[in-house]
């Protein structure tokens, strides 16, 4: 895997508890990478380390295989989960401010910002002032400003809090344009839908560690444990006669849909499954076999309870 | 390099832009004016009125002799007893007290002033220096000296110092530097006060400027795009930009009130008129190039002195969460500043003593005690010392606030551990 950033053996101690233990992880270049996990599991306190605003006590944080630096952090584009702009000073004015800061040109940056105020329904405040503008507003700005030196590696702490569906939606529209222009993409969230729609590989923090970590597609499928939903029209007799030992029912989970029995079964991996949909499909009527893969908010509750 | 001046104009354009910072410049040399002023317009109304006093007196000596001041006029009732005059002339009757004078003047308790309401400083030292001339000259009468009137007119004297700098000219090529201890005085005190002033507004706005940044997070974005040095430099400096523009500005008001408007009001005849003291106070007010000169001194101490406290004051500013938590590292900081002050008197006193001397070389005290001094014209080399040490020390001290700093600005919330302030220290 061509990983833009490596985490290994990451530590970090505050007086009294431990934030991060023992943290490592891959971040694939080009990937919408979500990093999950309750409340005070140490996700900001991992993103602070990435950022180099909190040192870690030990281990290592590799950007393109080399030790991240501070010149590195300077071109990565991170929005806070406490977002900060100053209050003062007119929008368009800051996002120039925050765009020279990184590097842009004082005419490119403008221009870049114009295309950006636009495509997000903000070039009317343009020349507001900040302390005017709503939570949700400041945070566009605030996006704005992250992204619009368009670096290959962004991170964002919670970007989704605090917006609406129709700004959250606009926001990860951006999110995914961004990816497919050629940035990676980090972001820490707890909100379990937007990691199902945007994200590509995840990290499960939870106490201080990482207690999962991969692919969306996999995660989900490995966390399914092989189990699939059938709807079929036989008796128990021969429904268990047509599995013939090649799969397990799950008793608890029947009942009944549109007239056919709805059962959960258990296929193990070495078993074939057209095998299995072969013998239902002759002596008991199948309907339909779907594997159950659970959701990312099921996954989320289950991991964290310790129970996957 | 690039970073720094960034931060610098955003620093600058946000506080000169603002509406208060364009009052505050062009209100302030009025403030001043009015500060100088008022003091001589409060002499000019709180002159009191005439006051009428009654006198009695047992020693036939110094009634005669008592004349009408501007403090007083008597009503002579030697005739009456105290508390005759006391029953009389009470305070319905609008006089204002009653002088007793008993038969032998300068015994104990001779003199008395009994009066309605309460008394003045300024009439009792009328009335008390008049009865002394009298008493004096009644004693020089015993002596049997012939024409006294006439000798004492004659040996009355009066002393005016004219003060010189000795630059090696003389009086006959006209080059010599008229001086003026009393000017020196009033522009030390003037000049110190301003860089007081100036010390703890902008150092101040340093210290508010990172709480404010800390506070408002703003300070996550800004260190994942610079380093805390360039974000500390680009605040100092930008702020001590704003501090200049606004000197620059009373500068230029206060070098154009003393090219045309001083001139004017001094013209030569009142000039001429005034004797030497004047002469060389006028020649120290309106001579253009000298104001030029401290103003140049001026500015570079209040430079200096202000970039060594802003770092002192973004030190801590960056180790606090909220300005009221600031307010006891505020306090430790301005402990120099004061004794700065308290120094500053002793100047005026000695510009050259020992106390003075060194003060305006250790670099907290220097600014505001070597501002002082040089309006009384001390060696270059003095100044020029004063000044190379001042700006060491706050590259120095700029250094060290630069970590402070970049442990500091993070130390939000989550106490940092005394491992994690070494690990930045070692950076």
């Amino acid at each position: 895997m061509d990983a833009i950033l490596k985490i290994e053996n990451v530590s970090k101690s505050y007086t009294g508890h431990k934030a991060l233990n023992d943290v490592s992880l891959e971040v694939p270049r080009g990937a919408v990478y979500g990093l999950l996990g309750p409340n005070g599991a140490g996700k900001t306190t991992l993103i602070r380390v990435i950022t180099r605003i909190t040192l870690a006590d030990s281990g290592r944080v590799l950007l393109d295989g080399k030790p991240l630096t501070a010149k590195d952090v300077f071109h990565i584009g991170y929005m806070p989960e406490e977002r900060g702009l100053y209050k003062n000073m007119r929008v368009g004015e800051q996002a120039i401010f925050f765009a020279r800061l990184k590097g842009l040109g004082g005419k490119e940056a403008e221009q870049r910002l114009r295309g950006w105020f636009e495509r997000l329904n903000i070039s009317d405040w343009w020349e507001r002032k900040v302390e005017d503008l709503s939570k949700g507003m400041a945070q566009k700005v605030q996006f704005i400003a992250t992204v619009v030196h368009e670096p290959k590696l962004l991170i964002f702490d919670e970007p989704f809090s605090g917006f609406d569906p129709i700004n959250a939606n606009l926001l990860k529209e951006e999110i995914l344009a961004l990816r497919d222009r050629g940035a990676t993409v980090i972001f820490s969230t707890h909100n379990m839908a937007s990691v199902e729609e945007i994200c590509d590989h995840i990290t499960l923090i939870n106490k201080a560690q990482n207690i999962l970590s991969g692919s969306v597609d996999e995660i989900r499928r490995a966390a399914g444990g092989n189990n699939f939903e059938v709807l079929y029209r036989a008796t128990d007799e021969e429904f268990i006669a047509a599995l013939g030992g090649m799969a397990v029912p799950i008793s608890e989970s029947r009942g009944m849909v549109g007239g056919f029995v709805q059962s959960r079964i258990h296929i193990p991996k070495d078993e074939d499954v057209k095998l299995v949909i072969a013998a239902l499909n002759e002596s008991c009527g199948l309907r339909s076999l779907n594997e159950v893969i659970p959701s990312m908010n099921d996954i989320f509750i289950r991991a964290v309870n310790g129970s996957i | 390099m690039r970073n720094i001046y960034l931060i610098i104009s955003r620093e600058y354009l946000e506080r000169v832009r603002k509406k208060s910072f364009i009052i505050v410049t062009l209100l302030m040399p009025i403030l001043m004016i009015a500060m100088m002023v008022a003091p001589s317009l409060m002499m000019l109304y709180s002159k009191s009125e005439q006051k009428q006093v009654v006198v009695i007196d047992r020693s036939g000596v110094v009634a005669d002799n008592l004349y009408e001041s501007a403090e007083a006029t008597f009503i002579r009732e030697d005739g009456m007893s105290k508390s005759e005059a006391c029953n009389i002339y009470n305070e319905e009757s609008g006089i204002f007290g009653i002088l007793y004078i008993g038969e032998v003047v300068d015994a104990r308790d001779s003199v008395q002033l009994i009066t309605n309401s309460s008394s003045s400083m300024l009439l009792e030292e009328s009335i008390s220096s008049q009865i002394e001339a009298i008493v004096e000259r009644e004693k020089l009468k015993e002596y049997n000296i012939e024409n006294l009137d006439e000798i004492l007119a004659k040996i009355e004297t009066n002393i005016e110092l004219a003060t010189f700098v000795n630059n090696g000219a003389t009086e006959d090529d006209g080059e010599m530097e008229s001086t003026s201890t009393g000017v020196s005085y009033i522009l030390g005190i003037v000049l110190g006060m301003l860089l007081y002033m100036i010390i703890i507004l902008y150092g101040q706005m340093v210290l508010t400027s990172v709480v404010e940044e800390k506070a408002s997070r703003v300070i996550d974005v800004m260190v994942t795009s610079c380093t805390p040095f360039q974000l500390m430099m680009g605040k100092i400096i930008g702020i001590a930009a704003v501090a200049l523009t606004q000197i620059a500005i009373w500068a230029l008001l206060v070098l154009s009130a003393s090219k045309f408007v001083m001139p004017m009001l001094f013209t030569s005849d009142i000039a001429s008129a005034g004797g030497a003291l004047l002469d060389g106070a006028l020649g120290t007010v309106t001579d253009t190039g000298y104001i030029a000169t401290l103003f140049a001194y001026l500015a570079l101490f209040i430079l200096g002195g202000f970039l060594l406290y802003a770092s002192l004051y973004a030190a801590s500013g960056s180790a606090v969460d909220s300005i009221q938590d600031s307010q006891q590292y505020n306090t430790v900081i301005m402990l120099p500043i004061f004794l700065s002050m308290i120094i500053m008197m002793t100047v005026f006193n000695d510009p050259n003593s020992p106390i003075a001397f060194w003060c305006s070389m250790i670099p907290f005290t220097s600014p505001i005690v070597m501002i002082a001094r040089i309006p009384f014209g001390i060696p270059t080399w003095e100044i020029v010392t004063s000044l190379v040490i001042l700006y060491l020390t706050f590259i120095a001290m700029t250094y060290l606030a630069a970590k402070i700093f970049r442990v500091g600005i993070f130390m939000h919330g989550k106490r940092t551990s005394w491992r994690e302030l070494w690990l930045w220290l070692k950076e």
